[in-house]
């Protein structure tokens, strides 16, 4: 019965093709195919001598004619200042297009961009889509394909020059273009100088383990050298270090921990390796780090880490690149940044890999055009021209803004290097992790591992055994692995695993 | 005979213009009532997923499946138990306060329109308030038990195990209480106070008084704010969603919580929809069958 009104892979019947082909024949004389021809022509642009910034202007100048608006989804909050205050006021300046921005709540960003290609309403006609999100949104058909519009207005050269960890990791599905790499978010290690240098402290450290104190590199001096500096000040307020716990940031952490360690999240059968002595040990380690941490450190997300470290009540942290640019202080009189505490240590602050040297990607953003759209053309040059070498050098140096370094010279910007005293040493650790940062793993349905992995975490925190944690988490892997299917997942995860920022070399 | 048909025409015509009339009202309230239902029910049998729009008729396969998910029949329990013990808590607060409101006190209106606000505040306004509230480090809870045992207070009430189901009663207790009050004071108003007074001067104490008289006079009211408040329990999502998230774990995971999960975050849409359906059932029979116990089908 049901059947009927919903048959399988289309209308069956000899009449009923009569009449599709009828309608569609309709369709095409009256021009309600329109929509489709809104895709890249294969003809290329001339863009000899412009850059790419140039040739998206040129080229949407004629399809903005008229005042064209084009709707982005963005971030809401900071990140959507960029295209409210600055980019989206330059480019209808440049172009004639205005620029909608959706404002959106990352949490919920997956789940209202499938909503709208479901609903097909072409309400959203570019996005910024989180990298790990990108098989999924590809597969389901969300996003356009981009290498005909990339061949068509020459980016191929400006892509290049995408820091290598981004451009080689964040930018396809299968080989084809989904979305250029705009975010370098990438967690890095932020240390007080000043206290690593005090000389009682290297004293008594020398005396206690026959060895300079020094930064770590690895997880075991982090927890020694932690330990040892909340002993010795926590009667000054200060603790040795404190770190992301809440479950949705503790899920980047544990990934990153967890392939440092040695770990694979699966092996050849698929079979989820979560629940291995890596796993174990990140588990093990983060509980007796937690002993060294400031009280209620497992509900510690973005904001409490960051007021904890600005006040200067932790000598270590790990976080995204904004935490180096708000203990600088430099932004104090930023109005939107008004809700950050007042930095308590500029000039104090130093900048290192995360121990294990491999930083996760934890996120970032890409951008890229929605197969609904109906302004295809004009949604992609719009996110070539943010993307390109020279508007995207500006959009990073944005004080408002939270978009952070992601191409080679970006790294090298001498504007950005005159910001604060030492932003050339913030970027050059900004550089060196853009380097041998580590992907978020993705795959098909990749939330529902993530889940697997918050729910754990959280479970971790309320006391439960750590090997029955990550073994309910495996288990619960396997059973989405099974579900999507076990041949369709390992192909994707062969894919993700090739990546160069899959698994530390 | 003819004189009957006569008389029957006319009132058959004037009958027929009724329906007339309240069709297009009868419409639209199918229209947004049924037609939802009905959608529901074919997706049900369908197999539409994140990565698969398949329309095709997969039968009972979201069904069975339901049956054997642990995790839904889990969040049934927590629901269940949210509605257990937030219900009866609210409706004998509510009470209460509506004895002590009955009598004219000095300022009693402007007390009565600052207890109500927690009703007027969105339940997700309300969870994030509490969330604050609750805060380890910041929130004046921990801060106010630290005062009184003369330590620092670190107690983790939205990840403790221990802590996590207080801490979202409170909230919502705290929120829907005035509504209960609300209601059983406008029904204590409507007691009959001449039968108070002859029960009294009868010499029947008060308990005697309150379950002879006021109870039987306030009950059907009483037993629509218990429907009411019933099922909006079973539909607990903000509060829980601000506080913990359905976590530690899925530890306080509602119905709600696992169905938006499913549905919007994961995108299990045909399953989802056999689960919204079988809530739906559920909650009809529960509806129908209290609104016969009370005797307001009549």
């Amino acid at each position: 019965m049901i059947n009927r009104f919903f048959p399988r892979g289309g209308l069956a019947s000899g009449k009923s093709v009569l009449w599709v082909c009828f309608a569609a024949a309709v369709l095409a004389l009256s021009g309600c195919g329109k929509d489709e021809a809104d895709t890249a022509s294969s003809q290329a642009v001339d863009t000899e001598g412009k850059s790419a910034a140039q040739v998206a202007v040129e080229a949407a100048k004629p399809l903005c004619e008229g005042g064209k608006t084009i709707t982005i989804v963005w971030e809401a909050g900071l990140q959507s200042l960029d295209p409210l205050n600055f980019s989206g006021p330059k480019w209808e300046a440049e172009t004639g297009c205005k620029v909608k921005v959706v404002e959106v709540p990352v949490a919920e960003m997956f789940t209202k961009i499938m909503q709208e290609y479901r609903a097909n309403t072409g309400a959203y006609d570019a996005l910024n889509v989180i990298p790990a999100w990108m098989p999924d949104l590809a597969q389901a058909g969300a996003l356009e394909q981009l290498d005909s519009y990339v061949d068509k207005y020459g980016y191929r050269g400006e892509l290049q020059t995408i820091a290598a960890t981004y451009r080689d990791n964040q930018m396809t599905v299968d080989g084809k273009i989904y979305g250029f790499p705009d975010d370098g978010d990438v967690f890095l290690m932020y240390y007080r100088k000043d206290i690593f240098a005090r000389e009682d402290l290297q004293k008594a450290y020398k005396e206690k383990f026959g060895r300079d104190l020094e930064v770590p590199t690895t997880w075991p001096q982090f927890i020694e050298v932690g330990q040892f500096l909340t002993d010795a000040l926590k009667s000054e307020g200060i603790y040795g270090a404190a770190m992301f716990r809440e479950p949705g940031y503790g899920n980047f952490m544990f990934q990153e921990r967890f392939r440092n360690e040695g770990g694979k999240f699966f092996d050849a059968d698929m079979k989820a390796t979560v629940n291995g002595p890596e796993g174990l040990k990140v588990f093990q380690d983060w509980l007796t780090e937690n002993k060294f941490m400031p009280a209620g450190v497992e509900k510690f997300g973005f904001v409490e880490n960051l007021a904890v470290f600005l006040k200067g009540e932790s000598a270590m942290t790990i976080s995204w690149p904004p935490y180096g640019r708000f203990a600088a202080g430099y932004l104090a009189d930023e109005e939107a940044l008004s809700w950050v505490p007042k930095s308590q240590i500029a000039d104090k602050v130093g900048y290192a890999l995360p121990p294990g040297g491999h930083p996760e990607l934890a996120a970032g953003f890409a951008l890229s055009v929605a197969s609904t759209s109906k302004n295809k053309e004009a949604a992609y040059l719009f996110i070539q021209w943010l993307n390109s070498e020279e508007i995207s050098n500006e959009r990073v140096q944005l004080p408002y803004a939270l978009r952070d370094p992601f191409r080679d010279s970006h790294f090298t910007n001498e504007g950005y290097i005159a910001l604060w005293p030492d932003a050339k040493d913030y970027l050059a650790a900004l550089g060196d992790a853009a380097q041998t940062g580590l992907l978020d793993l993705s795959l098909i349905q990749t939330d529902k591992y993530e889940e697997a992995l918050r729910q754990g975490i959280s479970r971790l925190w309320a006391g439960d055994d750590p090997q029955q944690i990550l073994d309910k988490i495996a288990a619960d892997w396997d059973a989405v692995t099974e579900q999507v299917g076990v041949d369709k997942q390992r192909a994707v995860y062969e894919s993700w695993a090739s990546k160069s920022g899959a698994y530390p070399g | 005979m003819s004189a009957a048909g006569t008389i029957k025409k006319p009132q058959l015509a004037e009958q027929g213009f009724k329906y007339q009339l309240i069709a297009p009202s009868i419409f639209v309230l199918l229209l947004i009532g049924i037609f939802p239902l009905v959608y529901l029910l074919i997706v049900s049998f369908q197999g539409i997923t994140m990565m698969d729009n398949d329309t095709s008729f997969h039968g009972l396969r979201n069904y069975a499946a339901l049956f054997g998910d642990t995790r839904l029949w889990e969040a049934l329990l927590h629901t269940l138990l949210f509605t257990a013990i937030a219900l009866p808590l609210e409706l004998i607060l509510g009470l209460l306060m509506a004895q002590l409101f009955i009598d004219h006190l000095p300022g009693r209106q402007v007390f009565v329109a600052l207890l109500v606000l927690p009703v007027v505040i969105a339940p997700i306004v309300s969870g994030a308030t509490w969330s604050l509230m609750f805060d380890n480090r910041f929130g004046p809870i921990n801060q106010i038990i630290g005062w009184l045992t003369g330590e620092e207070a670190t107690l983790l009430w939205t990840i403790s195990p221990d802590l996590v189901y207080p801490a979202i009663l409170v909230a919502e207790i705290w929120q829907w209480t005035p509504f209960m009050f609300l209601l059983l004071l406008a029904a204590l108003s409507g007691v009959d106070k001449s039968q108070l007074e002859a029960a009294s001067i009868d010499g029947a104490g008060y308990w005697r008084i309150f379950f002879r008289i006021v109870l039987p006079a306030i009950w059907p009211v009483m037993a629509v704010a218990i429907l009411i408040r019933g099922l909006d329990l079973f539909r607990l999502f903000d509060i829980v969603w601000a506080l913990t998230r359905g976590g530690p774990g899925t530890m306080t995971e509602t119905i709600s919580i696992f169905t938006y999960v499913k549905g919007f975050q994961q995108f299990e849409t045909s399953y989802t929809a056999a689960v919204a359906l079988i809530i739906i059932i559920l909650l009809s029979l529960v509806v129908f069958l209290a609104l016969r116990r009370v005797g307001l089908s009549r």
